[in-house]
């Protein structure tokens, strides 16, 4: 076939006969390109979002294991202060006990004092009867 | 006793609370680390913001102008000292103005403290020095310097000297310039804080080594307490100077003056930074670490007398327990208690606004009248009347509520008295000066005017204890009192023209109450519990003292104990860890003195016969010379083998007139001025000569026989045997000049010797025949 005047002058018809500057070779091919470009967008969009998901899915996780970590030290902590705190508990108990002790104590002698003055005056008391 | 506390909730001040005070009663400001001074009304149960301080104000100490300025007294206090962290010194109004900053040291002000009458201020810094401030906020001078911080300071009870902290050692230094510093090492750690109660010298302190402890005024420890868990980061006298209380991290104590503890508080405060109690000594208010300011009031007091023990059980409420059959009354008052006492069956209590008497047959029905100030800081008891200290005066009030007196001695601070300073019977008031402690102002309880003359007593060295005796008429009214060597002194407080006549009973006598029936002293005589059965008889026979005293083992009693009180036959002591002991005495002295008092001779034998002990009988023997009862007296020295004793009761009694008679009573207790002036009132001047050649007191004997013109020759001739039967030579002047002129003639002398005999015994059948009968009965 002859050398098409209009190819050569750079202008072809497509199927349509439409007049077109480009090759319809080259034009379908660029659309194909094009639309194959813009399934890749679209792919890389996708595995985009995904990505972001699971990384957003992976920050969530090790928040809450930082935080479930947190609770673990501070549940550790507050155990020993516990510990600490029945210490502190104890030892103030200890020194009132050893208050309600010495007043016991004080007691104990006054008692024992008011014995001794019973004693004796019972005593008296009988030594009054008998003389009598 | 122990301490009520309360606390809020939630703090109000956000940053821990450094410093309180309290203005009234019911007022408190405290100052916080947060730069706000609160106020705190109790009966409002108020908070509000007084001031906003700038914010590099971060304040430490705090302390309200004293109220009592030279015996005039303000309402409020009007104005207070602030010290702060950045070395400023600022007088704060009471509405929280500043009225004046000074730069006061260099680093923090860590005391600052008025003196009693408010004309100067100490602060104390970081920078170890001491400066003195007038009232304005001029500074007057640097008392001291040192190389470390002091974090405490405190004023003499006079004002005139400074206790502070240096390290582990207190030191106190006079004002005067170049008198003596006493300084001595307190506690194994850093002090934190320390205390000088006005009212009664003793010194407290607390610091890192966990320990408090108790010093009298010279520094000698008086107690230490057993280490605490924490730090001692404050402690404070109450006003009345009978507890103190103390702060640690979550501590507060209450104890007594002598060391021993009340009772414990385990609040949740931190560390209480500072105490302070009100003016009335009802409320304590604390600074804690932790932001709160907590509040403590004291209940569970306790009086006990005869069968009644009554309690506080609330603050207005009072619990009377009549111990024989149960029977519980209660006692409701419109304001809070301030102080009671129970004795001679009458409750004296006084609140803020009044006073209310209770008879202890009635609890129904109290007699109340209203105080004048109403600061009532002690009651004192005697058997008709009490008497309250009240403020800077001293008032006697009867049991119906009758203002009976009210002594004044000028330049004495009465607001610092306390019970070992004053003492009441039915008709006198003893009070020992609060300046020169040798002296013992005694004043009538009827006028409130001073005794015979108005001069006090005056003892050699300072008096630390008196008390006078409940018992008898007011003209044998006797004083005794313990001084600083710890004698124990004896002495009358109405001389009726003799002289102060003052002898020592007892010597290391710790303490000493009378009974209050019969005039019977006991007390604790080097760690012997001594009970003098009838101490005047050194009035009247020194001899006898040492047989009218009973003693016995006081071992249980420890050292140095209190006394409480002597009721009846029943003496309570205190012991030094606070435990209550009762001892009981022998209750024939007392029956001894009542019936010896109502004269009832015969009643007073048959109890000793009974009775048969010799120290009962020395009893009688002296009250029977005392009342000049001759034949009982006579039986009594017989019993306990006094035989010249009784020779010469016999030798007095046979006397022909009641002049000589008394002359010679007055003879045989020693008397012998007053033996002497008896017989020359009555003209026996023969006798009273008669009485110096006997005693040998050859000048007096000639003196009076020259002055009087009569016997000369009789003591020229006594003083010639006397020489001669001991081979001397007559080496006194007088009698060489007289004896030249007189020739000595025995015969003569017998014949006028007798003469004077029948002369006085002719006088005797003359005067009226009753009268010689009443004498020889």
């Amino acid at each position: 076939m002859a050398k098409d005047p209009l190819a050569e002058a750079g202008l072809h018809f497509d199927e349509l006969n439409k007049l077109r500057v480009l090759e319809p070779d080259v034009s379908q091919k660029t659309t194909e390109l094009k639309e194959e470009c813009e399934e890749f967008v679209d792919k890389i969009g996708q595995f985009q979002k995904i990505v972001g998901g699971l990384i957003e899915l992976v920050d969530e996780l090790a928040k809450e294991a930082e935080t479930e970590k947190m609770k673990a030290i501070g549940a550790r902590n507050l155990l020993k202060s516990v510990e600490k705190q029945r210490e502190a508990q104890h030892q103030q108990l200890q020194a009132l006990i050893a208050e309600k002790k010495m007043q016991l104590e004080r007691y104990r002698i006054e008692y024992e004092a008011l014995q001794k003055v019973e004693a004796e005056q019972s005593e008296f008391i009988d030594q009054f009867i008998l003389q009598k | 006793m122990r301490l009520k506390t309360s606390l809020l909730k939630e703090p109000k001040h956000r940053e821990l609370v450094s410093c309180v005070g309290w203005t009234s009663a019911d007022e408190l400001y405290s100052c916080s680390d947060d730069h706000q001074i609160l106020k705190w009304n109790l009966l409002s149960n108020d908070t509000s913001v007084v001031v906003k301080l700038q914010d590099e104000i971060y304040p430490i100490d705090l302390h309200w102008f004293p109220k009592t300025v030279s015996g005039k007294k303000q309402a409020v206090a009007e104005i207070f000292a602030l010290t702060s962290s950045d070395g400023k010194l600022h007088l704060v109004s009471k509405s929280g103005r500043i009225e004046k900053s000074v730069e006061a040291h260099r680093g923090a002000v860590l005391a600052g403290r008025w003196n009693y009458d408010g004309t100067a201020l100490i602060t104390a810094g970081e920078d170890g020095q001491l400066k003195i401030w007038s009232k304005s906020g001029m500074l007057r001078s640097t008392l001291a310097q040192q190389g470390t911080p002091v974090y405490s300071v405190a004023w003499a009870p006079d004002s005139g000297r400074v206790l502070y902290t240096s390290g582990r050692q207190l030191v106190v230094k006079p004002l005067q310039p170049n008198s003596k510093v006493l300084q001595w090492k307190a506690h194994d750690g850093v002090i934190l804080k320390v205390d000088w109660s006005a009212v009664n010298d003793l010194i407290l302190s607390g610091g890192e080594d966990c320990k408090y402890k108790v010093w009298d005024s010279y520094g000698r420890l008086l107690f230490s307490s057993a280490p605490h868990d924490y730090p001692i980061t404050s402690v404070a006298w109450a006003p009345d100077g009978e507890l103190f209380a103390m702060g640690s991290f979550h501590t507060l104590r209450l104890c007594d003056k002598t060391g021993w503890s009340y009772s414990l508080e385990k609040p949740s405060t931190g560390s209480l930074l500072s105490l302070c109690w009100s003016a009335d000594g009802t409320q304590l208010a604390g600074a804690c670490g932790n932001g709160h300011v907590l509040f403590a009031h004291i209940v569970e007091q306790r009086w006990e007398w005869k069968n009644f023990e009554i309690t506080l059980t609330k603050r207005r409420t009072m619990q009377v327990r009549n111990v024989l059959n149960d029977a519980v009354d209660v006692l409701e008052f419109r304001d809070r208690v301030i102080k009671a006492s129970l004795a001679h069956g009458h409750l004296v209590v006084t609140t803020s606004l009044q006073c209310y008497v209770y008879s202890a047959k009635n609890w129904n029905t109290p007699l109340i009248f209203d105080l004048k100030e109403g600061t009532v800081s002690l009651i004192v008891q005697a058997e008709r009347h009490f008497l309250l200290v009240d403020g800077a005066e001293v008032y006697v009030y009867s049991y119906e509520g009758r203002l009976i007196s009210s002594p004044k001695s000028p330049g004495m601070r009465m607001d610092i008295l306390n019970s070992q300073s004053i003492s009441l019977s039915n008709d006198t008031i003893a009070i020992r000066d609060t300046t020169d402690e040798r002296v013992v102002f005694l004043f009538e309880a009827q006028t409130g005017k001073a005794i015979g003359d108005g001069k006090p007593l005056i003892h050699k060295i300072e008096v630390v204890l008196i008390a006078l005796d409940q018992c008898g008429s007011s003209n044998d009214r006797r004083i005794a009192l313990i001084d600083k060597n710890r004698d124990l002194y004896l002495t009358s407080v109405r001389k009726l023209g003799r002289a102060h006549s003052i002898y020592k009973i007892g010597s290391m006598v710790d303490t000493m109450a009378w009974n209050d029936s019969a005039n019977i002293l006991c007390g604790i005589q080097d760690n012997r519990f001594t009970v003098w059965y009838y101490p005047s008889v050194v009035f009247v026979d020194k001899d006898l003292l040492p047989k009218t005293i009973f003693t016995k083992d006081s071992s249980e009693f420890s050292r140095p104990p209190q006394m409480v009180s002597y009721v009846g036959s029943q003496v309570t002591v205190r012991r030094v860890d606070g435990s209550l002991v009762c001892t009981a005495v022998s209750p024939y002295p007392t029956l001894l003195h009542e019936y010896t008092s109502s004269a009832r001779w015969e009643d007073a034998l048959r109890i000793c016969r009974f009775a048969k002990d010799q120290t009962l009988w020395s009893c009688l023997a002296g009250l029977a010379v005392a009342n000049r009862e001759l034949s009982t007296a006579e039986v009594a020295y017989a019993a306990i083998g006094e035989i010249d004793k009784v020779q010469y009761i016999n030798f007095i009694k046979d006397l022909p007139s009641k002049d000589s008679c008394l002359a010679h009573i007055l003879l045989f207790s020693g008397h012998v001025q007053e033996a002497e002036a008896t017989l020359l009132q009555a003209n026996l001047i023969y006798h009273a000569i008669q009485i110096h050649i006997n005693l040998y007191s050859w000048d007096r004997a000639l003196e009076l026989a020259v002055k009087y013109k009569t016997h000369v020759d009789t003591v020229l001739a006594h003083r010639h045997k006397f020489l001669q039967d001991f081979g001397k030579q007559e080496t006194n002047k007088r009698f060489l000049q007289y004896s030249e002129g007189v020739e000595v003639d025995w015969e003569k002398i017998q014949a006028k010797i007798e003469m004077e005999f029948a002369k006085e015994r002719e006088r005797a059948a003359n005067s009226s025949v009753r009268s010689s009968v009443s004498v020889r009965r």
